[in-house]
């Protein structure tokens, strides 16, 4: 039997900010926004949906007088994605 | 990106694989700091020489340049970072490599200059190919490796020179080291600036 795939991750713009974040160390909103190509608002809810999973820890400050907003992947986002990766493959592999 | 559409398992592998390539594209750096210091090293090793043959007392001063250009250093580190965007994962890592060989090398020069040791450039010769040769093996980049270890077998070659030929043995260390591997730097990252410029434009 397949697991499902983790719901959280399984959504197309959240999985893209997941796959960055684990890429680099941390990241600015407005980074996540250019790779994504993705709307302020509608970025700014999934990343709120992720923090409220716990796979995201998202940290507002000032940079040079203008709000700046950066997220950084925690260790059960990591894990989360290791597990959603490892079932996709499971997935694909008895598929095939 | 739409956040609502359904993705098939071969979809989702997809664009982990593009957005991870995509991030990882960003890794290029702007080639400035190793051009900057190339050229300092290059400068100041060619004057060295040249004034053996001119004499001018003035340019015995010429390797203070080096203190220089800590200032527009920072001021194009602080930069750099600042237009980023993001933190690699290695980036306090391979700070700390500059960072301690600018402290090496500055108490290098001092401890030298205090100890009177004579034939000084292959010392900072076997220096320089350390970072050098360290940060092109961690990030994969050959033209700082290949850099590195031509510093070493040049520091070699630089103990059987006299003065004042022993100073364009120190100017080719600070091309293969820095200023080659800075232009090729550079390239890269203007190509992916401009990739990036013409996706945002289409």
């Amino acid at each position: 039997m397949f697991k499902d795939l983790n719901p959280i991750l399984h959504s197309q713009l959240r999985l893209a900010v997941v796959s960055i974040l684990i890429s680099v160390k941390e990241a600015e909103f407005t980074y996540l926004r250019e790779k994504t190509e993705a709307t302020a608002g509608n970025l700014s809810v999934q990343i709120n949906k992720l923090k409220e999973a716990g796979y995201i820890d998202v940290e507002k400050t000032f940079k040079d007088n203008y709000p700046q907003t950066v997220c950084k992947i925690t260790p059960q986002g990591v894990q989360a994605f290791e597990e959603y990766v490892k079932d996709l493959q499971a997935y694909l592999n008895i598929k095939k | 990106m739409e956040q609502q559409k359904e993705m098939t398992g071969q979809e989702s592998l997809e664009l982990i694989s593009r957005m991870i390539n995509s991030a990882r594209k960003n890794y290029y750096e702007t080639g400035v700091s190793s051009l900057l210091w190339g050229s300092i090293i290059t400068i100041c090793s060619l004057v060295t020489f040249a004034n053996y043959y001119w004499q001018l007392p003035g340019l015995g001063y010429i390797w203070f340049l080096t203190l220089a250009a800590v200032v527009p250093q920072i001021i194009i580190s602080i930069r750099e970072s600042k237009n980023r965007g993001f933190k690699s994962h290695d980036e306090d890592l391979m700070s700390g490599i500059w960072i301690s060989f600018g402290i090496a090398m500055f108490l290098l020069s001092w401890v030298m200059a205090y100890m009177n040791v004579p034939y000084q450039p292959p010392i900072y010769m076997v220096v320089y190919g350390i970072p050098t040769f360290t940060v092109g093996y961690g990030r994969r980049f050959r033209p700082m490796v290949i850099g590195g270890i031509g510093c070493w077998v040049l520091a070699l070659f630089a103990v059987y020179a006299s003065f004042p030929y022993i100073m364009l043995y120190m100017a080719a260390a600070a091309q293969l080291a820095w200023f080659i591997p800075g232009l090729i730097l550079r390239k890269r990252y203007l190509k992916a600036k401009a990739q990036k410029e013409n996706v945002q434009r289409s």
